[in-house]
C-alpha cells in the first residue's frame, strides 16, 4: 500500500513538473501575442470611450457618445454605405473572376502560364502606382477611356442611352462623379483583386484527384458543368472559403485607391468614403483618437465575424474528413 | 450484358507507342484478366475499353456495334478505379446513388428543391434509393450508407467502389487493380468476393492486375501483356501448363520457371555438358531453352546429372521451395519440395535432383515456344 501511494506521490510531482515545465516553455510565445495582439485592440478599445487626442496629458471619458455619433451621423452613413457597396461587389466578382479564370488557366495547360502571369501582374504591382496611371487614363477630357468612348459617336452605338448621352454632352467624370466614384474604386479593387484569387484557385484546383472526373465520366456526367458540380466544385469548397473570406477582408481594408484619388475627403461628397479612410482621416489627420477607435472597433468585429464564418464553414460543411 | 471485340488497338502517347496491336474478343459473361508487369499497357487497354482514352488506331466494339468513337458515358460500361476515386464530399449511399442519378434524372430533378417539384421526382429517388440499398446489401456495407469515404478504411471504400459500379446494370465491369491497394489478407478475402460477385451476376468483367495469383485465381481467361501486347490469351491452366512463350511461363507461376540452356549437336540434345537421351527431330535449333517448373524437379537419393548446393530455402509448412546452385554452369534452380523431404534440405547440404523430359517446356533463344522439340510420348521417362 505504501508501495502504492509512494509511486502514485512521485507520479504527481512528475505530472506537476511536466506542467510547469509546459507552461514556462509557452510563456514567451504567449506573452508576445498578449503584447503584439491584445494589447493594441484592448487599448483601442478603451480609447473609443474617451475623447483623447495624441499630444494631450489627459482624457475624459464620453461613454458611448463615439459609437452614437456613428450610428446618427450622415457621414457615417456614407461611410457604411461606400464600404458595403465596395464589400458587396468586389467579392463575389473579384472571386468569380478568379475562379473562371483559374478553370480556363488550369485547362489550358502550358500555355495558361503565361496568362497566369499577366493576371497576376495587377496583384504585384503597387496600387498608388497603379493608381496614378489610372487617374490619368479616367482623365475627363484627355484620359483614355473617355477618348475611346468617344470613338462610338456616331455609330450605331449611340442607340444606347449611355453613348447618347455623353456624346451630346460629356462622357462621365468618372473620378469626380459622385454617381461613379464608388464604381469606379470597385472596379479597380476587381482588377486588382482577382489576379489574387485566381492564383488561390489555382493552387486548389492541382488537388483534384484528375481519376474523379474520369469516374464522374463513366457515371455520366455528361457537360463540363456537370463534371464541374460533381467534381470541382466540391473539391474547392475549402479553398472558396478561404478566397471568400480573404477578399472580404481585403475589401473592407480598402483604403489606397481612395487615398490616391482623392488624399482630400473620400470621394466626391464622400461618395467613397470607406471605413479605413474614415479611420485614418478621424484618427491621423483630425487626430480624434477616440472616433477613430470606435470605428476601428467595428471594423475588426466585422472582420472577427466574417473569420468565425469561415471557421464554422470549414469545419462543418467543406472539410470531409 | 454483352461481349467485347477490341480489334488490333494501338496507342501512342506522343512518340512512344504503348500499344502494339492489340486484339481481344471477350464473350459475353466471361471474367477475363489482362496481366502483366508494370508499365505494361493494362490501364491504358482498359481506358481505351472504358472510352477514357482513344485508341490512335483499331477499333472496340461491344456486342458488334462499333464505339470507337462513343464517349465513355454513352458505352454504358461501369469501371472501379485503382485510387477507388469516390466523390469525398457524397455519403457512401450518395456516391453509389451517382450513376443512377445522372442517367435516370434530368439536370431539373437532380435540382436540391426544384427537382422535387417535378412530377415524378419523387418515385424515380425511391426507385435508386432501393437499388442503393440492394447494392449495398450484396456487399455488406448497408451499415456504412451514411458515411463518407474519408470515415471509411481501405477495404470499406473498395466495397463502396464497387457498389457504384454495380447499382446499375452494364454491359461489362471494367476493374483496374482494385485490390492493390488492400493488405495482403482482406485481399484474398476480396478475391473470393468478386469472384463469387461474378458468378452471382454472370456479367462480363475485364480485371486488370499485375498479380498473378489474382489472374490465376479469379479468371475464366487470362491474357498476358508484355510490352503493348497480348502474348497469350487462354484458361488459367493452359496458361499455366503450356505457355507459347518463356516471357508468360516466367510471368505465371511463383516460384519462376527454371530456365536452362540446351544444345542440339551431332551427339543428341546436350544439357550442362551432358548427353540426354532426347528424341529431338530434325531441323531444330542447334541452341535452345528448357523450362522446368519447380514442381518438375524431384531431389533423389544418390548420385544423379544435376548436383548442387541448397543455397536458400523456405518452408510455408505445406510445401518447402528450395534453391539449388548447379556445380555445373553455375546456375541457379528453385525446387519444390514436400515436406516428407525436409529432412534433406538444409542450408549447404548437396542434392541431387532429376527430372521427367516430358514436364519440360522447350523455347527457342527468342523466347518462342518450340512444341515440336517437346517429348510427348509417356515412355520417355528419362532422368537427367
Ligand atoms: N497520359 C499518358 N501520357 C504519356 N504516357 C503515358 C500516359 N499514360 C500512360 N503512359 C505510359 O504508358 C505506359 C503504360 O502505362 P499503363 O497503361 O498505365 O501501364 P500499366 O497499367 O500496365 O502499369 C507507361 O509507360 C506510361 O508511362
Ligand atoms: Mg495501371
Amino acid at each position: 500500500m505504501a508501495l502504492i501511494e509512494a509511486s502514485h506521490g512521485s507520479k504527481v510531482s512528475q505530472d506537476n513538473h511536466q506542467v510547469r515545465t509546459a507552461w514556462s516553455m509557452t510563456a514567451p510565445a504567449l506573452a508576445l501575442m498578449f503584447l503584439i495582439l491584445l494589447v493594441p485592440i484592448v487599448v483601442a478599445g478603451v480609447l473609443s470611450f474617451s475623447n483623447y487626442s495624441l499630444g494631450n496629458t489627459g482624457f475624459d471619458w464620453v461613454g458611448s457618445q463615439n459609437y452614437e455619433r456613428l450610428f446618427s451621423r450622415s457621414t457615417y452613413e456614407k461611410m457604411f454605405i461606400a464600404t458595403f457597396t465596395y464589400v458587396v461587389t468586389v467579392v463575389p466578382i473579384s472571386v468569380g473572376l478568379g475562379l473562371g479564370a483559374a478553370l480556363l488557366v488550369h485547362s489550358l495547360g502550358r500555355v495558361g502560364d503565361i496568362y497566369k502571369t499577366i493576371y497576376f501582374l495587377p496583384v504585384m504591382a503597387t496600387l498608388l502606382a497603379m493608381a496614378i496611371a489610372w487617374e490619368f487614363m479616367l482623365h475627363p477630357t484627355i484620359g483614355m477611356v473617355n477618348r475611346t468612348l468617344e470613338i462610338a459617336c456616331g455609330t450605331w452605338l449611340e442607340t444606347i442611352p449611355f453613348f447618347l448621352q455623353g456624346c451630346e454632352g460629356s462622357f462621365p467624370l468618372w473620378l469626380g462623379d459622385r454617381d461613379y466614384a464608388i464604381w469606379v474604386v470597385c472596379f479597380i479593387g476587381i482588377w486588382q483583386g482577382f489576379g489574387f484569387n485566381m492564383v488561390l484557385f489555382l493552387a486548389g484546383l492541382t488537388s483534384v484527384h484528375r481519376e474523379l472526373y474520369n469516374a464522374a465520366e463513366m457515371d455520366g456526367a455528361r457537360s463540363g458543368w456537370e463534371q464541374f458540380r460533381l467534381v470541382t466544385w466540391p473539391a474547392l469548397g475549402p479553398t472558396t472559403v478561404f478566397v471568400v473570406t480573404i477578399s472580404c477582408i481585403r475589401a473592407f481594408q480598402v483604403f489606397d485607391t481612395i487615398e490616391a484619388f482623392w488624399p482630400q475627403g473620400g470621394g466626391p461628397s464622400k461618395s467613397a468614403y470607406v471605413m479605413m479612410f474614415a479611420i485614418f482621416e478621424k484618427g491621423i489627420q483630425q487626430n480624434l483618437i477616440g472616433v477613430g477607435s470606435a470605428i476601428t472597433m467595428l471594423f475588426l468585429l466585422f472582420v472577427m465575424f466574417l473569420t468565425l464564418i469561415q471557421r464554422w464553414l470549414i469545419e462543418r460543411k467543406v472539410h470531409y474528413g | 450484358m454483352s461481349g467485347l471485340q477490341i480489334d488490333a488497338v494501338e496507342k501512342d502517347f506522343g512518340e512512344t507507342s504503348v500499344l502494339k496491336g492489340v486484339t481481344l474478343n471477350i464473350n459475353d459473361g466471361e471474367f477475363v484478366s489482362l496481366v502483366g508487369p508494370s508499365g505494361c499497357g493494362k490501364s491504358t487497354l482498359l481506358r481505351i475499353i472504358a472510352g477514357l482514352e482513344t485508341a490512335t488506331r483499331g477499333t472496340v466494339s461491344i456486342d458488334g456495334t462499333d464505339v470507337t468513337h462513343v464517349r465513355a458515358a454513352d458505352r454504358n460500361l461501369s469501371m472501379v478505379f485503382q485510387s477507388y476515386a469516390l466523390y469525398p464530399h457524397l455519403t457512401v449511399a450518395e456516391n453509389i446513388a451517382v450513376p443512377l442519378r445522372m442517367r435516370q434524372m434530368s439536370t431539373t430533378q437532380r435540382l436540391p428543391v426544384v427537382g422535387g417539384l417535378i412530377p415524378g421526382t419523387g418515385p424515380l429517388k425511391r426507385d435508386i434509393s432501393q437499388a442503393v440499398r440492394h447494392a449495398a446489401e450484396m456487399l455488406e456495407i448497408g451499415a456504412l450508407l451514411d458515411r463518407k469515404p474519408g470515415q471509411l478504411s481501405g477495404g470499406q471504400r473498395q466495397r463502396v467502389a464497387l457498389g457504384r459500379a454495380l447499382v446499375r446494370n452494364p454491359a461489362a465491369f471494367l476493374l483496374d487493380e482494385p485490390l492493390s491497394n488492400l493488405d495482403a489478407k482482406l485481399r484474398v478475402q476480396t478475391r473470393a468476393e468478386i469472384a463469387q460477385l461474378h458468378r452471382k451476376l454472370k456479367a462480363t468483367f475485364i480485371y486488370v492486375t499485375h498479380d498473378q495469383v489474382e489472374a490465376m485465381t479469379m479468371s475464366d481467361r487470362i491474357a498476358v501483356m508484355m510490352g503493348g501486347e497480348i502474348l497469350q490469351c487462354a484458361a488459367p491452366e493452359v496458361i499455366y501448363e503450356d505457355p507459347n512463350d518463356i516471357r508468360v511461363a516466367e510471368f505465371i507461376g511463383s516460384p519462376k520457371i527454371n530456365i536452362l540452356p540446351l544444345e542440339h549437336t551431332n551427339d543428341g540434345v546436350v544439357l550442362l555438358g551432358r548427353v540426354l537421351d532426347w528424341p529431338m527431330p530434325a531441323g531444330m535449333p542447334h541452341l535452345m531453352q528448357l523450362g522446368l517448373r519447380p514442381e518438375a524437379l524431384r531431389l533423389v537419393e544418390g548420385p544423379s546429372k544435376l548436383r548442387g548446393r541448397v543455397v536458400h530455402f523456405e518452408n510455408l509448412g505445406s510445401e518447402i521451395f528450395a534453391q539449388v546452385v548447379l556445380y555445373d554452369g553455375d546456375i541457379r534452380l528453385t525446387l519444390r519440395a514436400t515436406p516428407a523431404d525436409r529432412q534433406r534440405l538444409s542450408l549447404g547440404k548437396e542434392v541431387s535432383l532429376e527430372f521427367e523430359l516430358r514436364s519440360g517446356l522447350i523455347f527457342d533463344t527468342a523466347g518462342k515456344r518450340l512444341r515440336m522439340a517437346e517429348v510427348k510420348t509417356r515412355a520417355a521417362k528419362e532422368v537427367a
